[in-house]
């Protein structure tokens, strides 16, 4: 079986992002991109169920610019995963998940893979689109916030847990299937050092963007493109009301409240 | 020239090695500094992860790496604790003059083993007669039929309690100095031998000394590595490879607190204003900034020196000595950034400073890179 694990290069997370030149996202010069959150459960997961089932192997697939993309899928196979594909794209493109799920799907359309796992949202935008879409433009069905995904050969079926209000709900399911995961249930592995050197040579497969393009089509562009790409304006001081008594202490805050802030009239 | 540009392998190996620091050691670093203790745990992952014995070649089984990707580890390492970094690297300072002086045989059964399974080892040439001066040490090998009988007393010896095999620096003759000295590697388990108790030490509290006595310890001549009287320069080119990794073990510490210190004079006011914003601490934080970028690229200098496969004796001194006498510096400096915490042990810089001073001292005292950097440095006008 074939498990095809979908990720994405997002900045790491001590990173102070700047808005590029033109405002349309944050400027990457600098930026170091990682394998981060819920795509490293995702990778974690899928090492896990081809440790479980013989004569399986993961493939690590992205949709993206060099060279982030590239370190990215070889940090995965750094982790274990055997091959990976790389959907080239043009680093001015700024593709939004729909354009990035169907640039993803048409790189598998090939060879549609059984099972496909990608963390339940990524870990920079999080509209946690990605994984639905997918899941609808390759036509196989798509469960979300799973965790603790278990193959049974016996009845050729896959297990897993999904957290709902109180408590885990769990759903068996036939293959083909798509799964977005939970973040972090599980403790991801670090890449060995005689790994990190292997993954160095092993060759990626790559998808220039002129062949996908030409696959997608009238559907080869962002479907919403980002306004404007702002910081978050810097937060103004807090002010401390000195006080008597409580009593005091309501009074001066009302007053405040209602004349200098204007909450109330 | 070095190319000082990092290549995407070597930020993998320096992201791997910093993760590793910041997840596994550094919280522990406070502890085991305060208890002296030992992370036997830390050693093992660090083990797993491939981080322990660096300059073992692939064909071993190891990572095989030059010295330049060492180096970036190490630092990496020494940022967060560098008494355990003492004790992760001693393996390669143990098991260098195997690869140096060893069969094809000796390397291929020995080096194996430390990268198929977790072991320490450890490098015993300093003993409580004298460690500067290596040609004169009194360890005894004794040729009995096809074994040596060694008998002597071997000191300050990083990991002495923890390792299964001991790499020893004994002399048949020490009349003939240099010369009649030879080197063996040596089971724990051979009868014997012995480790001695935990030293308590200043600084480097995570990392495990002691001394170790060998007393009639039988040693089959196939253990000794090259031929008899090969044992001294195996030695002084072991430390021709491990001296340039102490440089990045400073740089990392020398780091460490002026990291510390410039996130401290940010927050801390005094006068209304943050003490960053006061000259005196900025010209130390700048004098503090050039002595870890000096520290960090003598270090690179170095290695890729050797990396080239050149002796780099010249410029390896050069590198220990000045990362050292930089990490004391800018250790003490950070100290003095933090005022009267600086010198309490709950705040992180004067471990620092303890830390800092054991890399004047071993691997070389400075006093001998001095030494040698003089002989180097004269040659061309004699
Ligand atoms: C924590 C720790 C771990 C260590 N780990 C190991 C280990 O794993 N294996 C190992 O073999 N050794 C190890 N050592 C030993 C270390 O390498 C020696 O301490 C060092 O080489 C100095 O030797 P010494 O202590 O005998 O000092 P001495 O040689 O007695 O020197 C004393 C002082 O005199 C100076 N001096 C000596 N000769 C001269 C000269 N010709 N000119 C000018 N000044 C001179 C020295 O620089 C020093 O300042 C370790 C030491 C420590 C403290």
């Amino acid at each position: 079986m074939e498990i095809v694990v979908a990720i994405k290069p997002v900045p790491e997370g001590e990173t102070r992002l700047r808005p590029n030149a033109a405002q349309s996202g944050f400027d990457p010069d600098g930026v170091k991109f990682v394998l981060a959150g819920y795509d490293e459960s995702a990778v974690e997961q899928a090492l896990l169920l081809k440790e479980s089932i013989p004569g399986s192997r993961v493939r690590a697939v992205s949709f993206g610019p060099g060279p982030r993309t590239e370190e990215v899928l070889r940090a995965a196979i750094a982790l274990g995963c055997d091959a990976a594909t790389w959907v080239e794209h043009p680093v001015d493109l700024l593709p939004d998940a729909v354009l990035s799920a169907r640039a993803v799907a048409a790189a598998l359309a090939a060879s549609p893979p059984e099972l496909l796992i990608c963390g339940r949202q990524s870990g920079d935008e999080e509209s946690g689109v990605f994984p639905g879409a997918v899941g609808a433009v390759l036509g196989v069905p798509s469960l979300g916030y799973a965790v603790n995904l278990r193959w049974d050969p016996t009845t050729a079926r896959l297990t897993l847990q999904r957290s709902i209000e109180g408590g885990l709900e769990s759903v068996e399911t036939a293959l083909p299937c798509l799964v977005g995961l939970q973040q972090a249930w599980n403790d991801p592995r670090t890449a060995k050092l005689p790994n990190i050197l292997k993954s160095r040579k092993a060759v990626i497969e790559k998808i220039p963007w002129e062949q996908s393009k030409a696959a997608l089509g009238r559907h080869a562009s962002p479907t919403s493109v980002r306004r404007q790409f702002r910081l978050p304006a810097p937060r103004t001081g807090a002010r401390m009301i000195p006080y008597d008594s409580p009593a005091d202490a309501a009074q001066k805050l009302v007053r405040a409240l209602r004349e200098e802030a204007k909450v109330f009239p | 020239m070095p190319d000082f540009a990092l290549t995407e392998e070597q930020r993998s190996l320096q992201d791997l090695a910093r993760k590793f620091a910041r997840t596994e050691m550094a919280p522990r670093a406070a502890e085991c500094d305060r208890l002296g203790r030992f992370p036997e745990e830390v050693m093992r992952k660090a083990w797993e992860l491939g981080l322990m014995n660096l300059n073992i070649p692939a064909e071993y089984g190891g990572s095989g790496l030059g010295l330049v990707d060492q180096c970036l580890i190490v630092e990496e390492l020494a940022h967060a604790c560098a008494g355990m970094t003492t004790s992760v690297i001693a393996n390669c300072l143990a098991l260098e003059p195997i690869l140096l002086g060893g069969s094809e045989e000796q390397r291929r059964s020995v080096l194996s083993s430390f990268c198929s399974s977790y072991h320490l080892a450890s490098f015993c040439l300093t003993e409580p007669g004298g460690g500067s001066d290596a040609g004169a040490l009194q360890t005894r090998a004794r040729r009995d039929g096809d074994h040596y009988v060694l008998d002597g007393e071997k000191c300050f010896i990083t990991n002495g309690p923890h390792a299964s095999l001991y790499t020893v620096f004994a002399t048949t003759d020490p009349a003939l100095r240099h010369k009649g000295i030879c080197a063996f590697y040596v089971p724990r388990d051979t009868e014997g031998v012995t480790p001695g108790k935990e030293e308590e030490k200043m600084g480097h509290r995570a990392s495990s000394t002691s001394t170790v006595r060998f007393e009639r310890a039988r040693v089959p001549v196939a253990q000794r590595l090259g031929a008899e009287g090969d044992g001294f320069s195996i030695a002084m080119r072991t430390l021709d490879q491990t001296r340039t990794p102490i440089g990045a073990l400073a740089t990392g510490i020398a780091q460490a607190a002026l990291d510390h210190a410039a996130a401290y004079s940010l927050k801390r006011q005094t006068f209304g204003k943050p003490i960053a914003e006061h000259q005196a601490i900025q010209i130390k934080l700048a004098n503090m900034a050039q002595d870890v970028h000096a520290a960090r690229l003598l270090t690179w200098n170095a290695a890729w020196e050797i990396d080239q496969g050149r002796k780099g004796t010249l410029e390896s001194s050069i590198a220990k000595c000045y990362a050292s006498d930089a990490a004391m510096r800018v250790a003490d400096e950070a100290i003095q950034v933090f005022g009267g915490y600086g010198y309490m042990k709950d705040y992180p810089v004067e471990k620092l400073l303890r830390d800092a001073k054991l890399a004047q001292i071993y691997e070389g005292s400075n006093e001998i890179q001095r030494i040698v950097i003089a002989r180097e440095l004269l040659r061309p006008y004699a």
